[in-house]
């Protein structure tokens, strides 16, 4: 298999015609061969080894869903627009493509040739070099963990102008969009942060406004501030992690359906959301101190207030 | 006293919770103003980007996204066949290639395009003179506006994008050297060219490097021998005619290409390259609501049952069911209502700084925007918004209506 940009072309570029065998037309073919059995064994003397000679490819799922083909049948591809000057080709497995984030949007109908396969088809009768370039070399390395400087080494030892070595993971302009979107998400929830902040300061002073009878009594029977306020705090403890292990507890519940829809709507096995225990965290971290800290802010203007004025009915 | 000044005064009585309920508003307000610009915003500014290039039809060999797929060969005879048509005003062929100038020590990516226009030009001419040539240099000898510049100057004339024109301290009058790299294996002589003119594409990214010749100068400059190809026709209907009739008569001309109206190829990025943010505009705005909804019912829950005391005594006082019902719907409006109101400019803000975050995304033209305020985005706001108001209420405004008066009181006085 060659480089996968060069053996994964547009369906535009190659045009893929599906010449599958239906069970009718089998039919009619064997009794059509049978007539001409003698004509035929002089002809065609071995059509299935023929079939068996024609080259592999292997093609996407969804163009074998799309074009319902099937392993074992044959494909004419073309790397001509209007289809000219096709190639016959046996198709011998289907795969599912490798989930690329970049290609969300795009439609995987995509097929992989041998390499040698691909360059004759893809030939320029006016390049002699054609048959000889090919846009990347993938390598396999020892220990992955090396990428990064075989890469230097490559560049500095083969000095070819335009050629480039980079580690396969975490290509720059990948990285780039991926460090956007995580800045935009971001965003995005520190701003719902904000508004939850807010919406649970209001509803804190609300309640302790409820409370303003008991912690009056609580301080006349001599319980003092520091007191009433570790109490508050605690609460605050409380209500704030038992929230945010529920919202946690949600959110893992609820990926799951997210995920399912954004797989269907874009036909892959991406995995669009994942709660990890790092993620966990961080919404503990901010979710938690957020909460005990509304607790202690609306509890505080209370005890400042004189306990005549809040135990007075 | 009518139910609307009733519930002002009733707010204003505890001015800490009602400026914290519309702050919280407010916020979530913001954010679902936001996700309704976000929604739609790319296609909007994709729309207006293309309309206002002043072409409204393009042109290519396949189905496949414009200058994506193949070329479209036999060019200049498709022009020839394209612009007889009477339906069409100005055909113009665009060729992408690629070309590399050195800053300093180092090579920059250009990205390098010729374009055979006449009267029409899919860029705006910031400084310098335009390129004067016509389709013909692209087959015959140059024409005399062409030749004369050429003559004048001994070089091909070039434009440069504002970012080229800085970084190369560039303007008109100055010489560029370009070398092409429009194919892998390239290494042609470079070539240099006399730049006319300064001038600004509606697709170039923040920080791309844009130059544009004639199609004949490009052929050269990438020394290839695909003079009569062109990556994409870009195409004017005529004044009167509707694009929609040009793309019908194109087809019917040329069955072999694929010709799509600005509208199409808008409704095609929607389908594709633009769903993920609709997608998640749609999901972001729908919990957005949950949760404001949420967020309100439980504030306006918890305000009623603090008071229901005191609307027991209203009601014990003379005040009808019908009146303390309203007055809790007011409260829910008033709250909504000053929320919303402050989330507009809050959200308007918010978008300008979520927009230039996301437009440090690579590939994304400098003037596409992911926000783009509409009056459909703002009528859907107050529509969300009025439902969200009238939900959060139901069940306080339940409360009240089924409230036993005498039960109330006593358990009150009791309490």
């Amino acid at each position: 298999m060659g480089d996968r940009r060069s053996v994964a072309p547009a369906r535009s570029l190659l045009m893929v015609h599906n010449s599958k065998v239906r069970r009718t037309r089998v039919l009619t073919l064997a009794l059509t061969l049978a007539a001409f059995a003698p004509v035929a064994w002089f002809s065609i003397p071995n059509a299935s080894a023929q079939t068996e000679q024609l080259p592999t490819i292997l093609i996407s799922r969804q163009l074998a869903t799309a074009d319902r083909l099937r392993v074992g049948d044959t494909v004419a591809l073309s790397s001509k627009p209007d289809g000219t000057d096709p190639r016959q080709f046996r198709i011998a497995g289907i795969y599912e493509p490798v989930a690329d984030p970049m290609r969300l949007a795009a439609t995987r109908h995509e097929a992989r040739l041998h390499l040698p396969d691909l360059l004759s088809l893809t030939a320029d009768p006016s390049d002699p070099l054609s048959t000889e370039s090919v846009r990347a070399i993938n390598v396999a390395l020892k220990d992955p963990r090396d990428a990064v400087s075989f890469a230097r080494d490559v560049s500095a030892k083969i000095p070819i102008p335009q050629l480039t070595a980079r580690p396969a993971q975490g290509g720059e302009e990948t990285a780039t969009v991926f460090v956007v979107l995580d800045r935009f998400h971001f965003a995005i929830a520190m701003v719902t942060v904000a508004a939850s902040t807010v919406f649970l300061l209001a509803l804190m002073l609300m309640l302790v406004d409820e409370r303003r009878e008991t912690v009056g009594i609580l301080r006349l029977i001599g319980l003092r501030k520091s007191r009433i306020l570790l109490q508050v705090f605690a609460e605050g403890l409380l209500i704030a992690a038992a929230g945010a292990a529920f919202g946690i507890l949600f959110a893992a519940a609820l990926q799951g359906a997210v995920n399912a829809f954004f797989q269907w709507r874009y036909d892959t096995v991406l995995v669009f959301v994942r709660i990890t225990p790092r993620i966990a965290l961080r919404c503990v971290l901010l979710a938690v101190p957020l909460g005990v800290l509304a607790s202690v802010i609306s509890s505080w203007t209370l005890l400042r207030s004189n306990v005549l004025e809040l135990a007075r009915r | 006293m009518n139910p609307f000044v009733f519930a002002v005064r009733g707010l204003r009585r505890q001015p800490g919770r009602t400026i914290l309920g519309i702050a919280g508003i407010a916020a979530t307000g913001a954010l679902l103003f936001d996700m309704l610009m976000l929604s739609r915003g790319l296609v909007v500014s994709m729309e207006q980007l293309l309309s206002g290039v002043g072409f409204d039809i393009r042109v290519s060999a396949t189905h496949a996204t414009p200058l994506t797929g193949p070329p479209i060969t036999n060019m200049a005879e498709t022009v020839a066949a394209l612009a007889a048509i009477p339906e069409i005003e100005n055909v113009v062929p665009l060729r992408l290639g690629g070309a590399v100038v050195d800053i300093g020590k180092r090579s920059y990516d250009v990205t390098f395009m010729g374009a055979d226009v006449t009267n029409r030009r899919p860029w705006t001419l910031v400084e310098g003179r335009d390129l004067t040539i016509d389709r013909r240099s692209t087959m015959d000898p140059p024409s005399r506006d062409g030749a004369s510049a050429r003559q004048a100057h001994g070089l091909a004339a070039i434009l440069v994008n504002r970012n080229m024109a800085q970084r190369l301290n560039l303007r008109a009058g100055s010489s560029l050297t370009l070398r092409g790299a429009c194919t892998t294996n390239s290494s042609v002589p470079p070539v240099t060219f006399h730049v006319n003119g300064i001038v600004e594409f509606p697709f170039d990214q923040a920080r791309q490097l844009t130059a544009i010749t004639s199609l004949k100068d490009v052929a050269r400059t990438c020394g290839d021998t695909a003079q009569n190809e062109a990556d994409m026709l870009m195409v004017a209907s005529r004044q009167g005619d509707s694009p929609t009739a040009a793309v019908e008569a194109i087809r019917r001309a040329r069955p072999d290409l694929s010709a799509v109206t600005n509208e199409e190829l808008v409704a095609r990025f929607q389908q594709v390259e633009f769903s993920y943010f609709r997608q998640i505009s749609v999901v972001l705005a729908t919990i957005t609501l949950f949760f404001g909804l949420l967020l309100i019912t439980v504030l306006l829950s918890v305000s009623t049952n603090q008071r229901l005391g005191e609307i027991a005594a209203l009601r014990a006082l003379g005040f009808s069911q019908k009146r303390m019902v309203s007055d809790v719907l007011w409260r829910s409006a008033l709250l909504v209502g000053a929320g919303g109101l402050v989330a507009l400019p809050l959200g308007l803000a918010l978008s300008i700084w979520l927009d230039r975050l996301l437009q440090t995304m690579p590939g994304i033209p400098a003037n596409l925007r992911f926000f783009v305020l509409e009056p459909r985005a703002l009528i859907i706001y107050v529509a969300l918004l009025a439902v969200t108001m009238a939900v959060a209420a139901v069940y306080p405004m339940w409360t009240v209506a089924r409230l036993p008066i005498s039960a109330t009181l006593r358990s009150e006085v009791i309490g």
